[in-house]
């Protein structure tokens, strides 16, 4: 375990490397000036332009350039954002917040229904139900995030009004932002409406909750049904019936710990999806987060907060795949022999 | 799966539909506007976009004095009275006591609003050497292009409410200029207090003023809060909580206005009005606006520097088919320059009718018989005088194509937009003008002088000084029929040039829930809530 654990670390540190390169390169790919697209101050300042170029290396050769950028990098100064000019490093929490809070709700919510869906089809196997639900996951599956967030707008907002349009909360409750997740800032506020400000909030979380859960919801479903299908099939079951196990304690006991491996092997596969969705997502809900932060700093061509987005963006990715990943092998010892055997 | 979903739903509405006493509270005096687009900065001296003018100039500040639309004159703000002496070159403010500043977290003041502010206000802008002068920017371009920065000479205290403000010369807009939504009252003493925290750069961002809300928290993209201010000198408006809710996509203005999510939204989309004015709930108000909507050529770059190919490109679309298709007949296809409204308008002589023959003719005398290609920049948001400039670009994409011309469409979000118009970057551009004040100088000077050209608000970069002295001299006639008549000239000289084409005069609209009466959206310059309120209790 612990050979394989330093392995995969190495890896991770490896990746995270390679990303600062590329975004290093970034700066002098994109149009204008390098050190403005890394520091957000413009040359027309001349004063914090001159103090950037010594602090930045700029009068040195590229590797010094680099050297200081991961310098700046890992002290937390990220440069300040062209348009509003504050640093993008503090601008960050609040967004991350907001976006996690999104896209660990949609998670949990494809992992609690997903995985007894899965089961309950692969039971089922070729009956009405199975055949509903597959139906169902495969058709849901088919649908772009984008179209099927406006069709639950169109739904549940404006038809139905059981729900918001967008936004994280009625603007008029004044919850300072802190964490930047809503229903944690409203917890930690000390406003009089606590309650009425709770469930406003999860008033407006719960579509796009829904919205982004369906993508990693129907491939669990599809991906459990599979693997406890498989599992079905192996030999230790039939000795399992042979021996006269109840039906539910070779459910419980021999199934499905099984049939989970292959699932959560999946499960960082799903979140690096559940992740580019949740861009779109934001987008539509004007959902305060870090999607919808570096499609508009996209649009103004917003070179330090593109980098930053970029940077925060994958390394969440990448850490929660690796994070899967040593938890998939400390689970599962025979995976980790198959990975060192290769 | 679905049905699970449903009933999940309807169970958080039940429980969203608990604590009905606080929610009432919450919204019986607060208000919710869904604006277009975030402002530049929050003190309109810096900029002329409307939507700037929008989130702070009625909100945050007061002005010496106000244009009164209904009466068509001035009336009294900041300044108590003035006198105009020395044959209108000088002119004598007697300024109002008693008026407080905002106290925020971030500034108390420990004094009332005197001649100081004033004078700061003003040199902030006049005075190139100001301390103040180069902070975000330098840059201020209603009164460059205005005219004013050169026209007045020196602001002068007389005593602690009393200030002469010196012209070098009579001019009969001077009066108009300082009504307008750009000439602010500023903080003399937060100023103060910011230098010497060596932040002077927080001025503009965390604002101080005079007016009926005091500024609480911004955050880009998404929301402005703003409080009432408990020691405005007028009514207090009755509007404690105002909020501006940053929607820059029109639908989701329109459906969010729908579901109440949003109390007043500007620019409602034109061919969705006359649904909306059928539904009870909703209601749309809207008013003359002193606007244009033009299409400038770079006149400043080949082939655009020909008259003759910009006479052609002027025959070649047909206006009064985007008028159909853009505003919904909700506007007038403008001829000249002046709206019909003002005083000064008068027919022009040379209108470009569509006629794609002529200006075929048109471009091969000039030495295009070909064609060429070229790029018009559709604005991203919608303006009163523009509700669509991208399916506008569309429709005339398609008119120019049959003269040969090949046009590729261009838009930036709208900052980045005008900084790269200013740039001059564009070979021509949809954008328009909404008049800040009743004069007609206010047509021609911000939008088509050298002046204009070099402070970058002229967007066909055209520069005749010929056509400057001709408006030097209209503004300063001062018998109407005479100014009258020399306006017609300044037109007919524009549509000869034709550095741009007049496309349209359109009505302003706004659009606000059932409930919400007084939001005021006064002809010159920007949306107003000081007088705004919620009737009856929230439906909830």
């Amino acid at each position: 375990m612990f050979r394989y654990s330093l392995r995969r670390m190495v890896l991770l540190l490896v990746t995270l490397w390679l990303l600062t390169l590329l975004i290093f390169a970034l700066n002098y790919w994109y149009p204008g000036d390098p050190l403005t697209n890394m520091t957000g101050i413009k040359f027309s300042d001349t004063l914090a332009y001159q103090q950037a170029l010594v602090a930045r290396g700029f009068d040195g050769s590229l590797v010094s350039q680099y050297f200081s950028f991961m310098a700046h990098l890992l002290q937390g100064d990220w440069g300040a954002s062209m348009v509003t000019e504050q640093p993008v490093f503090a601008e960050i929490k609040p967004l991350l917040g907001a976006t996690l809070e999104l896209g660990l709700l949609a998670m949990l919510l494809a992992i609690v229904l997903g995985i007894p869906l899965g089961v309950y089809a692969a039971i089922q196997q070729r009956g009405k139900l199975d055949r509903l639900i597959m139906g169902m996951s495969l058709s849901a599956y088919s649908i772009p995030v984008f179209w099927l967030a406006q069709l639950f707008i169109l739904l549940f907002a404006v038809k139905l009004g059981w729900s918001p349009i967008s936004g994280q909360i009625d603007p008029l409750y004044a919850i300072d932002i802190n964490t930047g997740s809503i229903l944690i800032d409203i917890w930690l506020s000390d406003s009089d409406y606590r309650i009425a400000a709770f469930t406003d909030a999860l008033n407006h979380l719960w579509v796009p909750v829904i919205v982004l859960s369906i993508m990693p919801l129907t491939m669990l479903i599809r991906i459990m049904r599979n693997a406890v299908l498989d599992v079905l099939q192996q030999n230790f079951i039939k000795a399992a019936r042979a021996r006269g196990l109840s039906d539910s304690t070779i459910m419980f006991r021999h199934t499905l710990p099984n049939a989970m491996q292959p699932v959560v092997r999946q499960l960082g596969l799903q979140f690096s999806v559940l992740m580019t969705n949740i861009i779109i997502t934001e987008v539509i809900f004007n959902w305060p987060g870090l999607g919808s932060w570096l499609v508009k700093s996209i649009y103004e061509r917003d070179f330090p907060v593109i980098q930053g987005g970029l940077l925060v963006l994958a390394s969440i990715i990448l850490l929660v795949n690796v994070m899967v990943d040593l938890v998939h092998a400390w689970r599962y010892p025979h995976i980790r022999k198959e990975i060192d055997a290769k | 799966m679905l049905n699970k979903m449903m009933v999940a739903g309807s169970a958080l509405f039940i429980v969203a539909c608990g604590p009905i006493d606080e929610a009432r509270d919450v919204h019986h005096d607060g208000l919710v506007y869904c604006s277009e687009g975030n402002p530049e900065s929050f003190n309109p001296q810096l900029g002329t976009s409307g939507t700037t003018v929008d989130a702070t100039s009625a909100q945050l500040y007061d002005r010496l004095l106000d244009y009164d639309a209904k009466l068509q004159q001035f009336v009294p703000a900041l300044a108590r009275g003035w006198q105009a002496f020395d044959k209108g070159t000088r002119y004598r403010f007697d300024l109002r006591e008693n008026v407080q500043f905002h106290t925020t977290d971030w500034f108390t003041p420990s004094r009332d609003f005197n001649a100081n502010d004033v004078i700061f206000s003003f040199e902030r802008w006049l005075d190139k050497k100001h301390p103040y002068h180069d902070v975000n920017g330098g840059r201020y371009p209603f009164f460059r292009s205005s005219g004013l920065i050169n026209l007045i000479e020196r602001v002068e205290q007389v005593d602690d409410y009393t200030v002469d403000f010196h012209l070098k010369r009579s001019d009969s807009s001077f009066l108009a200029n300082l009504a307008t939504d750009f000439a602010i009252i500023l903080s003399e003493q937060y100023a103060t207090q910011l230098l010497r925290q060596k932040t002077p750069e927080q001025i503009d961002r965390f604002p101080v003023g005079t007016g009926p809300f005091q500024f609480e928290l911004f955050r880009k993209d998404f929301i402005i809060r703003y409080q009432a201010h408990e020691n405005y000198w007028r009514e207090q408006p009755e509007i404690k909580r105002l909020v501006y809710v940053i929607t820059p996509n029109a639908n989701k203005r329109m459906l969010k206005l729908l579901t109440g999510e949003c109390d007043v939204i500007p620019y409602p989309l034109i061919n969705e009005l006359s649904q909306l004015d059928h539904d009870a709930e909703i209601k749309v108000g809207s008013s003359v606006s002193p606007n244009i909507s033009f299409w400038a050529f770079n006149t400043q770059q080949p082939p655009f520097d020909n008259v003759l190919v910009r006479q052609a490109l002027a025959h070649a679309v047909n206006r009064p088919a985007i008028i159909q298709t853009i505003y919904n007949g909700n506007a007038r296809l403008a001829t000249g320059m002046l709206p019909e409204t003002s005083w000064a308008y008068s027919p022009v002589q040379q209108t470009y009718p569509y006629d794609p023959e002529k200006a075929r003719a048109l471009l091969e005398q000039a030495g295009y018989p070909n064609g060429f290609s070229m790029s018009i920049w559709a604005m991203p948001v919608q303006r009163a005088y523009n509700p669509n400039a991208h399916r506008m670009a569309e429709l005339m994409q398609s008119d120019l194509a049959q003269v040969g011309v090949q046009v590729n469409i261009v838009s930036y979000e709208w900052n980045t937009f005008r900084q790269r118009l200013v740039a001059g970057e564009h070979d021509s551009v949809l954008i328009g003008w909404v008049a800040d004040n009743a004069d007609p100088d206010n047509f021609f000077r911000p939008i088509l002088s050298c002046a204009a050209a070099r402070s970058g608000n002229n967007r066909a970069l055209w520069c005749n000084p010929e056509f400057d002295q001709l408006l030097v001299d209209a503004i300063a006639e001062s018998d109407l029929d005479q100014r009258k008549h020399l306006y017609q000239f300044v037109e007919d000289m524009v549509m000869q040039h034709a550095p741009l084409v007049p496309i349209a005069n359109s009505l302003r609209f706004q659009a606000h829930r059932a409930d919400i009466e007084g939001v005021e959206l006064p002809p010159y310059g920007g949306i107003n809530f000081r007088y705004a309120r919620r009737v009856n209790d929230v439906p909830l």
